[in-house]
């Protein structure tokens, strides 16, 4: 018969307090387990896609808010950028790829994405083409669209449905349907993890022609003069891939300097956003499940500490049978090892099965893949650190265990 | 096979703030003997069993055991001393709840004869010598308390112990069970020559064994040392 044995039949035998030892322990390793988990995953994310793209270039505003808008499609965007700065850097032999964006309207709130045909020959950073289509084919027509995994999912549209776009860049309830202009669904792309996920990707030329055909009617509703010098027209951002990564603040000042936009570097902007706003808010949580998880080993602390006074009489008992004091010290030791490692893996249970449990809200919410289940080196790092504050907390009974003679306590009732 | 020789070991103080003193000249007990310690309460025979089993350490003496001065071992040795040679049978049996009665006589076996190749049959069988072949797997709060002290006899046999040391193992019982256990355990010594000291306030059973040792005079006054004297404590 092992410690281990014996010891998990007196964590039995007292187990309404063994659970609360337990829970205590595992509702902290949950918070550090999913904080951590939901800071890798998220990191990882979002730097996935930020780092599809060198630059994004779009009209004057703010670097992040420009991000967000052209890669993360969140947020608004910073203002319109000349077509003709995206032709002049689109042929800049320094670059490798590039593609407009063109905002305007949405479909169930998901935006529809003006572009071009070669968008989708986007590589990805191995120089494999980023963009799969699961069904269907990239738009012929004007009107055509590819739709992203989720839109598909969510909206159950097939290739060859139509559909027509509302103005605007998230749903409203009454806000104007184009329903002269009905959409086509030529493709849908295969699930990337990234937020192209939940985009409808559409021409550029059917987001100018809805707006511009618009515009005219309200001028002429309204009598004022027929706007439009259709040469001048914009787009919202410009995405760029370099030939070589390490131009592109050279590039970025470039494009400063020679329009009316700005530029931006992804990967920067949002590491700043997570240093920034997310690291605090990280930190804070991480601090408050830090604290949860030194109480949970105290409790184990002070739970093994009753535990070892009340069986004063039963280490006695097992001493006059025999046993060594090292031997009642590993018993009580080993059954904080057993409260710890349940708190722990209970806790990691709790921790990744709620954020598998969140995965779809978060998806739905950000449009990011979290892979629930990843356990990142860091939280190793944590889980070894509690598990190690465990097996201190631990020692302090044991070491009373060991330190009793078993004389008197042998006189203990029941 | 046991021998006590001029031992002595400082109790204390009692309730009346008397300090005591255990004080055992001469005491010997052969293998296979079969011994009760008689006396008033309080006299000294549990910490003569204490003594031999090394629960207790004298301040001055020989205590030999199987040729083993345990004056002159550690606390380790004497722990290994305790499993080995000596089958501990206590009044309030001293089970562990947790446990079942299998389990038990397994913790019993654990320490008691550690290298043990078939321990779960070693126990069965004991249990089954003692009468509980059909109580394996119950816990002692389910059982009578007559059948808690079979278990308890049977955890003192399964290390194969030459000395079974008894405290008062009729003390909780009703005098039927009292005497049941008193055979049981009487017989099982004889049938095993093993030696048995047995502690009883009970004249019936004392009357029953082979041996008495009167134990009444064993714990005195304690005489002050010449220091103490002095400071007057």
């Amino acid at each position: 018969m092992n410690f281990f044995f014996m010891a998990w039949q007196y964590l039995k035998f007292r187990w309404l307090v063994s659970l609360l030892t337990i829970s205590g322990i595992s509702t902290g390793v949950a918070l550090v387990c999913a904080v951590l988990a939901l800071r890798h995953e998220s990191e990882k994310a979002l730097s996935r896609d930020a780092g599809l793209y060198d630059l994004v270039a779009g009209g004057k505003g703010s670097p992040l808010q420009l991000v967000l808008s052209s890669v993360y499609h969140l947020d608004s965007p910073t203002g319109n950028i000349p077509y003709k700065e995206y032709e002049r850097i689109r042929s800049d032999p320094r670059v490798e790829w590039a593609a407009p964006v063109g905002l305007g309207d949405n479909y169930l709130g998901y935006r529809i994405i003006g572009t071009e045909k070669h968008f989708f020959d986007l590589p990805d950073r191995e120089g494999n083409l980023f963009f799969e289509l699961a069904e269907g084919d990239v738009f012929q027509d004007r009107f055509d669209v590819v739709l992203g995994s989720q839109v598909a999912q969510a909206s159950g549209l097939k290739i060859g449905d139509s559909f027509f776009g509302t103005h605007g860049l998230i749903e409203v309830a009454g806000a104007e349907v184009h329903r002269d202009f009905p959409y086509r669904v030529s493709g849908i792309l295969a699930p990337s993890g990234t937020a192209q996920d939940r985009a409808i990707f559409g021409t550029l030329k059917s987001v100018w022609e809805i707006h511009e055909t618009e515009d005219l009617l309200h001028s002429a509703i309204q009598g004022s003069a027929i706007m439009a010098d259709h040469k001048t027209r914009e787009t919202t951002a410009i995405l760029v891939r370099l030939e070589t990564p390490g131009l592109r603040l050279w590039m970025a000042d470039e494009i400063r300097e020679g329009t009316d936009g700005i530029a931006a570097i992804p990967i920067n902007e949002i590491m700043r956003f997570q240093q920034g706003i997310l690291g605090p808010v990280q930190k804070i949580l991480l601090a408050i499940a830090g604290v949860v998880v030194a109480v949970s080993c105290l409790t184990v602390l002070i739970t093994l500490q009753q535990a070892a006074e009340r069986r004063r009489r039963d280490i006695a008992i097992l001493r006059s049978l025999g046993a060594y004091r090292r031997e009642v010290a590993t018993l009580v030791f080993s059954e904080g090892l057993l409260l710890t490692g349940g708190g722990i893996l209970l806790g990691l249970l709790i921790g990744h099965g709620g954020m598998a449990i969140a995965v779809d809200y978060f998806r739905e919410a950000t449009g990011l893949i979290l892979n629930p289940w990843r356990i990142p080196s860091n939280e190793l790092y944590a889980l070894l650190i509690m598990a190690l504050s465990g097996a201190l907390a631990s020692t302090f009974p044991a070491i009373s265990s060991y330190r009793r003679t078993p004389i008197d306590d042998l006189q203990l009732s029941e | 096979m046991i021998r006590l020789n001029k031992v002595s070991l400082n109790l204390g103080k009692t309730d009346h703030s008397l300090s005591v003193q255990f004080q055992l000249p001469a005491f010997e007990v052969t293998a296979g003997e079969i011994v009760a310690l008689t006396g008033p309460s309080g006299c000294g025979k549990s910490t003569l069993l204490n003594l031999v089993s090394g629960l207790r350490i004298a301040d001055k003496g020989e205590i030999i055991v199987d040729g083993v001065n345990l004056m002159k071992l550690s606390p380790a040795q004497l722990d290994r001393h305790r499993g080995t040679h000596c089958g501990m049978i206590f009044q309030t049996f001293h089970l562990l709840s947790p446990f079942t009665a299998l389990e038990n006589v397994l913790i019993g076996l654990r320490f008691s004869d550690r290298n043990q190749k078939y321990p779960k049959k070693r126990a069965i069988d004991v249990l089954e010598r003692v009468g509980l072949g059909d109580r394996l797997h119950a816990r002692p709060d389910e059982l009578s308390v007559g059948q808690r002290q079979r278990i308890a006899i049977a955890r003192a046999l399964v290390g194969n112990a030459p000395i079974l040391l008894a405290d008062e193992p009729t003390g909780a019982l009703d005098p039927r069970t009292g005497l049941e256990i008193f055979h049981l355990l009487k017989r099982i010594a004889e049938e095993d020559n093993r030696t048995l000291l047995l502690v009883t306030h009970d004249p019936s059973i004392a009357r029953e064994m082979p041996n008495n040792f009167d134990c009444s005079e064993l714990i005195k006054p304690r005489e002050l040392t010449a220091d103490e004297e002095v400071t007057g404590s």
